[in-house]
C-alpha cells in the first residue's frame, strides 16, 4: 500500500452474488397496491369534507379530492403495465445479504426511536451509538463507550445547553434535575 | 387585590416563622413555590408573529430583571392555526412549568375547527394586554377616510377584496362584522400570516385589510397603506409620531367616523390544568413583575398594545363577557361548524 | 450603484466576531457533511438546521448558506478522490477528476473543482447582487393568480420535463400533495385527512419529511452497498495551485459559458444537476480535442463544477424573493425562513435588508473563506473517510432524530421521520423520483391557497389566470411544459413528415 492511497476495507460487504429475497417488479406491484388503498382512503375522507365547488371557489376537499383520484389512478397503471410488461421481473430488489445489513440498521434505530420515547434523547443516543459501533462494527468496547459517551455529552451541551433546542429527556435527566 | 394576598401569606409566614414550627413548610407552600425545571412559554402561533415576538419580549423581561432563577424557553406549537398549542397545554395537566400566551383563539378554535378544547381546562393567570385592530387601506386607493371607503365598498362590483390572517378568525369575523354594520359586501382573502396580509394589500391586490398595528406598521411608516380608524372606544394612546406626519393617536376610532365597531384581542396568560394555588400565585405574581418592566413598556408601545393587568376574578369575568360576545358573532357570520 | 452601497451594508452587518466564526464553525461542519458517505449538500443542511433554531436569523442564513458551501466543497473531495459522488451533480465531476487523480494529479483536479466552484458561485452571487434591488418592486405584482401560475409551471415543468416514468413522477408528486394537504386547511379553516388523530392535526412538517427521505434511507442504501473504499491521498501545496491558476484564462470560454448555464438553471427549476451534466455535454462538443475528455481533463472539471455552484447559489434568488426554491437545499433553508419568522418573498428585501444582504455578502465571503480552508486542509478532510461506518452511520441517525424533534417539538415526528426513511428507501429503489415528492410537500399548500384565493377574488372565474400579461404569459408557459414530450414528439413527427415528403418527392 503505497503513502498516497487511502484504504478501507469492508469484511461484511454483501456478497454480490447473494439470492435475491424479491424481485424489484413484486415491491413495485406492492407499493403500487399500498398506494391505491391510501389513494381510496383520503379519497373517502375528503369526499366526507366536501368536495364540490361552493360559490367562492373549491372547497376544502376538493383538491385533496382529485389528488386522490389521481394518485389512484396513477397507480393502477403502475399495476397494470408491471402485471403486463415482465421485463423487470428478474431484477431483484435486495439480495439476502443486503436484507441482512439493512436490517442491521434498521432494527437498531427503531429501537433507538422506542428508547427516545421512554428514555429520552440522550440516554437513547448513548445507548444506539455504542451499542452500534460494538454489535455491528464490531469495535472494541472501550472505544465504542468511550464514543459513545463523548457523542452524547457534546450533542447535549450543544443543543440543550448552549443553543437552547430543548431534547425530549427521560428519568436519567430527571434525577440531575433537568 | 392580588398583592393584599400575597402580602397576607407573607404575615402568615411571619408568624409560623416567629412560632419556629414549620418554616420548612412555610418556605415551601406560601412563601414562594419556585419552577424546577426551565419554564416554556408556548406560543400558539408560528415564528415572529405577535406572540411569538411577546413570549421573547417576556423572556427577554424576565431574564434582564432576574425575575425568576430558572430560564425561560420559547417553544412553538402552530400546527392546526395554533391549536395544537391548546390541545399540548389540555394534556399537560398538572405540570407548573409550561404556561401559554393565548389571544382569542382559544374561544374561536374550538367553534370553527370542532378541536376538543375549552379554556376552562386549564388556570387562567393574567391577561396582560389588548391587541387593538386598524382598518387600513393603500394609500393609491382614493378613499381618504371612513365614509369613502365604504360608500365605495357599497357601490363595488366585484366586491372589495379584504385580506386578513386565517378564516373563520379575528380578522373574518371583524369583516363579517363590518358587512353586517355597513351593508357593503366584501371578498375575504385568508393569507397565511398578517405579514402577507401587509405585503399584499401593499401590491394592491387586496383593498383593505384590518391588521394588528403590529403588523402593518412597517408599510405605514414606508407610506405604503393608509390607516383609516381603530376599532376601539377610545384612541390609541401613544403619541409619537411614528410616519412623517401621524402618530398611532392621530388614527381616529371608528366611532368617531361613523363606524360604530369595537373589538380587541385579549393576550393572557394560563397555565394548565390541575396546578396548586402556590404555583398559580407564583406567575400571577410573576407577569405582575413583568408588567412593570422597561421592557414590557417599551414593547407596548412600539406594537401600539393596550396595557392591561387582569387576574382572579376580574380576569375570569372578563373571559366570559368576551368569550360570549365572540361567540355571538361568529356565530351570526356563520363560522361554527355544526 | 445602489446594489453596491446595500452589499457594502451587508459586509457591515457579516464583520462580527461572532458571525464570522459561526461561518468558519460552517464551513468545517460542512466540509465534513459532505465528505461523509450518505451525506451532503441537502441532507446536511436539513440535519444541522436545528442548531439555528434559536439565533437571530441572520446569524442562522449565515451558517446555513456556509454548511452548505463546505458541503459543496466536501462533495468534491470524495468525487476526485475516491470515485464517489456526494451528490448526483457530483457525478459529472468524476468524469474527469478520478482519472487525474489516478494519474497522480490529484492535487491539480482537486485545485480545479474548488477554483471553478468559486467562480460558478461568484457569476451569480454578482447576478443576484444586482438583480435584488430591482426584485423586491418586481415581485409586488404578484398577487394570488401570479403566485399560483408560478407554482403551477414550477409542478409542470417536472413532470414534462423528468426523464422518469411519467406516472412515477405524477405518484410522487401527488402524494406529496396530498401530505402537505393534511391537517388545518387555512382558506377554510377547516381540519381535513386527520381522522380525528391529534397528532395530525399540525400536519406534516415538511423538514420532517426531508430528513427522513434524505438522511435515514441515505443510511440504509449506503449500508446495502459495499462500503469498502480505495483511494488517493493528495496534498494541495501552493505551486500546484499556482499553475493551474495560471491557465485558467485559457479556459475563459468554458467557465463563462458553465456560469451562464448554471445560473440560468438555477433561476428557473432546473436545478443543479441539469446543469452540470450540460456544463460538461457542452464543454466538450466545443472543444477541439473531444477524445481527450473522460481521460483526466482538466477542462472536464472546470465545466459541471462552475455550472453546479452556480446553478446551486442562483437557486437563492427566487427563494429569497417569491418563496420558489429552485434545488433541494434552496427548499430546506425555504423552511428554516420560516422557522425564524421570516416572510419569503418581495418584502423581505425591504423589510429584512441586513438579513438580505447578509446572506448575499456572506455568499462572497464564504466562497473566499471556503476557498483557503478547503485548499489547506484536503489531507485531514480525506481522512475523515476511514473513520469507521459503524461510527458514522449511529451519529447520523441521533443527528437525524435531533432535527426532526427540534423543528415542532414532537416525539410523534421522530416516528414520522422514520417512517419517512422507509418510504424514501423503497422508493429510491423502484424509481419513484423524491424531487417531486419534497416539491410538492413544501410548496402544496401555498399552491392550493393561492389558487382558492385567486378564485374568491375573481369569483370562481377561471379566465383570471390569463388576466394580465404577467400571470398569462406564465400560465402558459406551464401549460407547454405540462404536454412538452407529446409537442416535442409532435414536431419531431412533423419534420419526419416533411423529412419523408422531401425523400419520396
Amino acid at each position: 500500500m503505497s503513502e498516497n492511497e487511502i484504504v478501507v476495507e469492508d469484511p461484511n460487504a454483501p456478497a454480490s452474488d447473494s439470492p435475491a429475497v424479491t424481485s424489484t417488479r413484486s415491491v413495485d406491484i406492492a407499493v403500487s397496491v399500498l398506494l391505491l388503498g391510501f389513494a381510496a382512503l383520503m379519497a373517502f375522507d375528503n369526499w366526507r369534507t366536501g368536495m364540490g365547488w361552493a360559490a367562492d371557489g373549491p372547497q376544502a376537499g376538493y383538491f385533496p379530492f382529485y389528488l386522490s383520484i389521481v394518485l389512484g389512478a396513477a397507480s393502477l397503471y403502475g399495476i397494470v403495465t408491471q402485471c403486463i410488461n415482465r421485463e423487470g421481473a428478474g431484477k431483484a430488489f435486495v439480495s439476502r445479504d443486503q436484507l441482512r445489513r439493512v436490517t442491521q440498521v434498521f432494527v437498531p434505530t427503531l429501537a433507538f426511536c422506542a428508547c427516545t420515547q421512554w428514555l429520552g434523547l440522550y440516554v437513547a443516543s448513548f445507548l444506539l451509538v455504542s451499542g452500534f459501533m460494538r454489535w455491528v462494527g464490531h469495535i472494541r468496547w472501550w472505544k465504542s463507550l468511550l464514543t459513545g459517551v463523548v457523542f452524547t455529552i457534546t450533542m447535549f451541551v450543544t443543543f440543550d445547553l448552549a443553543f437552547d433546542v430543548i431534547m425530549p429527556k427521560g428519568p436519567l435527566e430527571a434525577l440531575f434535575g433537568h | 387585590m392580588k398583592q393584599s394576598i400575597a402580602l397576607k401569606f407573607k404575615h402568615v409566614c411571619m408568624l409560623t416563622i416567629a412560632a419556629s414550627a414549620g418554616a420548612l413548610t412555610c418556605a415551601a407552600a406560601a412563601a414562594d413555590w419556585q419552577p424546577t425545571k426551565p419554564v416554556e412559554i408556548i406560543v400558539a402561533a408560528g415564528a415572529g408573529g405577535a406572540s411569538d415576538q411577546m413570549a421573547r419580549m417576556m423572556q427577554a423581561a424576565i431574564q434582564k430583571n432576574n425575575l425568576m432563577k430558572q430560564p425561560v424557553v420559547v417553544t412553538l406549537k402552530a400546527g392546526a392555526s395554533g391549536g395544537e398549542a391548546l390541545l399540548h397545554m389540555k394534556s399537560s395537566a398538572g405540570d407548573p412549568n409550561k404556561v401559554l400566551i393565548a389571544y382569542s383563539l382559544i374561544y374561536m378554535l374550538p367553534l370553527s375547527a370542532k378541536i376538543p378544547f375549552d379554556w376552562r381546562d386549564l388556570t387562567p393567570v393574567s391577561v396582560i394586554a389588548l391587541d387593538q385592530f386598524v382598518l387600513w387601506d393603500n394609500t393609491t386607493l382614493p378613499y381618504k377616510n371612513v365614509k369613502e371607503f365604504v360608500a365605495a365598498a357599497k357601490a363595488a362590483n366585484p366586491p372589495f377584496k379584504m385580506g386578513g390572517t386565517g378564516s373563520k378568525r379575528e380578522d373574518h369575523v371583524l369583516t363579517a362584522f363590518m358587512e353586517k354594520k355597513t351593508g357593503a359586501k366584501f371578498a375575504y382573502l385568508p393569507y397565511k400570516s398578517g405579514g402577507e396580509a401587509a405585503t399584499q394589500l401593499v401590491g394592491n391586490h387586496t383593498a383593505a385589510n384590518v391588521n394588528n398595528p403590529s403588523e402593518n406598521i412597517e408599510v405605514w411608516r414606508a407610506g405604503q397603506v393608509r390607516a383609516l380608524c381603530v376599532f376601539d372606544k377610545e384612541r390609541i394612546s401613544y403619541k409619537a409620531k411614528v410616519t412623517d406626519t401621524q402618530s398611532w393617536n392621530d388614527i381616529p376610532t371608528c366611532k368617531e367616523e361613523g363606524l360604530d365597531l369595537q373589538y380587541l384581542m385579549l393576550r393572557a396568560m394560563f397555565l394548565p390544568g390541575k396546578v396548586t394555588a402556590e404555583q398559580t400565585a407564583f406567575y400571577v405574581d410573576l407577569f405582575k413583575k413583568v408588567t412593570q418592566t422597561a421592557e414590557y413598556k417599551d414593547y407596548m408601545e412600539k406594537q401600539a398594545l393596550k396595557p392591561i393587568f387582569l387576574t382572579g376574578a376580574d380576569m375570569l369575568k372578563f373571559l366570559e363577557s368576551d368569550e360570549a360576545l365572540n361567540k355571538s358573532l361568529m356565530t351570526e357570520a356563520g363560522f361554527v361548524a355544526n | 450603484m445602489e446594489a453596491f452601497g446595500l452589499l457594502l451594508h451587508g459586509f457591515q452587518v457579516l464583520l462580527t466576531f461572532k458571525i464570522l466564526s459561526l461561518m468558519l464553525v460552517g464551513l468545517l461542519l460542512g466540509i465534513f457533511v459532505g465528505v461523509l458517505p450518505g451525506l451532503g449538500g441537502p441532507n446536511g443542511v436539513a440535519i444541522l438546521l436545528p442548531l439555528t433554531f434559536t439565533m437571530d436569523p441572520t446569524s442562522a442564513i449565515v451558517m446555513l448558506s456556509c454548511i452548505y458551501w463546505g458541503a459543496l466543497f466536501g462533495g468534491a473531495i470524495t468525487s476526485i478522490l475516491f470515485n464517489i459522488p456526494g451528490e448526483a451533480w457530483s457525478v459529472a465531476t468524476t468524469f474527469d477528476g478520478y482519472p487525474m487523480a489516478q494519474q497522480g494529479r490529484a492535487a491539480e483536479a482537486l485545485t480545479a473543482a474548488f477554483t471553478s466552484s468559486f467562480i460558478g458561485s461568484l457569476v451569480a452571487v454578482l447576478m443576484i447582487t444586482f438583480l435584488a434591488p430591482g426584485i423586491a418592486s418586481f415581485a409586488l405584482r404578484f398577487g394570488p393568480p401570479e403566485f399560483f401560475a408560478v407554482y403551477l409551471l414550477t409542478f409542470c415543468s417536472f413532470v414534462g420535463l423528468g426523464r422518469e416514468d411519467k406516472h412515477k413522477t405524477l405518484i410522487s408528486m401527488t402524494l406529496g400533495l396530498l401530505i402537505a394537504g393534511i391537517g388545518m386547511d387555512t382558506v377554510s379553516g377547516q381540519l381535513r385527512m386527520t381522522f380525528g388523530f391529534e397528532e395530525l392535526f399540525r400536519g406534516i412538517n415538511f423538514l420532517v419529511a426531508v430528513i427522513g427521505l434524505f438522511g435515514i434511507s441515505e443510511i440504509l442504501l449506503t449500508m446495502e452497498e459495499r462500503l469498502a473504499l480505495r483511494g488517493h491521498a493528495a496534498k494541495i501545496n501552493l505551486r500546484v495551485v499556482w499553475s493551474v491558476w495560471k491557465d485558467l484564462p485559457k479556459y475563459w470560454a468554458t467557465l463563462l459559458r458553465s456560469s451562464a448555464i448554471g445560473c440560468w438553471l438555477g433561476i428557473t427549476p432546473g436545478g443543479a444537476i441539469a446543469a452540470s451534466f450540460m456544463g460538461y455535454n457542452l464543454a466538450k462538443r466545443f472543444s477541439d480535442d473531444k477524445e481527450s475528455f473522460g481521460k483526466g481533463r482538466i477542462e472536464g472539471v472546470f465545466a459541471p463544477e462552475t455550472a453546479a455552484h452556480a446553478s446551486g447559489t442562483a437557486a437563492l434568488l427566487p427563494m429569497l424573493a417569491l418563496g420558489i426554491p429552485g434545488s433541494g437545499t434552496a427548499a430546506i433553508l425555504l423552511g428554516g425562513l420560516m422557522v425564524w419568522g421570516l416572510n419569503p418573498g418581495p418584502l423581505l428585501f425591504v423589510e429584512h435588508k441586513d438579513f438580505v444582504w447578509g446572506l448575499i455578502a456572506s455568499m462572497y465571503l464564504g466562497n473566499v473563506v471556503g476557498l483557503v480552508i478547503v485548499l489547506s486542509t484536503v489531507p485531514i478532510f480525506a481522512a475523515v473517510l476511514r473513520v469507521p461506518f459503524a461510527a458514522v452511520a449511529p451519529m447520523i441517525i441521533v443527528s437525524c432524530a435531533v432535527g426532526a424533534y427540534a423543528i415542532q417539538n414532537a416525539m410523534f415526528d421522530i416516528w414520522l421521520m422514520l417512517a419517512f426513511g422507509v418510504v424514501g428507501y423503497v422508493f429510491k429503489k423502484i424509481d419513484i423520483p423524491l424531487a417531486p415528492f419534497t416539491l410538492a410537500l413544501v410548496l402544496g399548500n401555498r399552491a392550493e391557497d393561492a389558487f382558492r384565493l385567486s378564485m374568491i377574488g375573481a369569483e370562481g372565474d377561471m379566465r383570471v389566470f390569463w388576466s394580465n400579461g404577467l400571470v398569462g404569459s406564465i400560465t402558459t408557459l406551464a401549460l407547454i411544459l405540462l404536454f412538452w414530450s407529446l409537442i416535442a414528439a409532435g414536431i419531431k413527427k412533423m419534420q419526419g413528415a416533411r423529412n419523408g415528403l422531401k425523400h419520396s418527392g
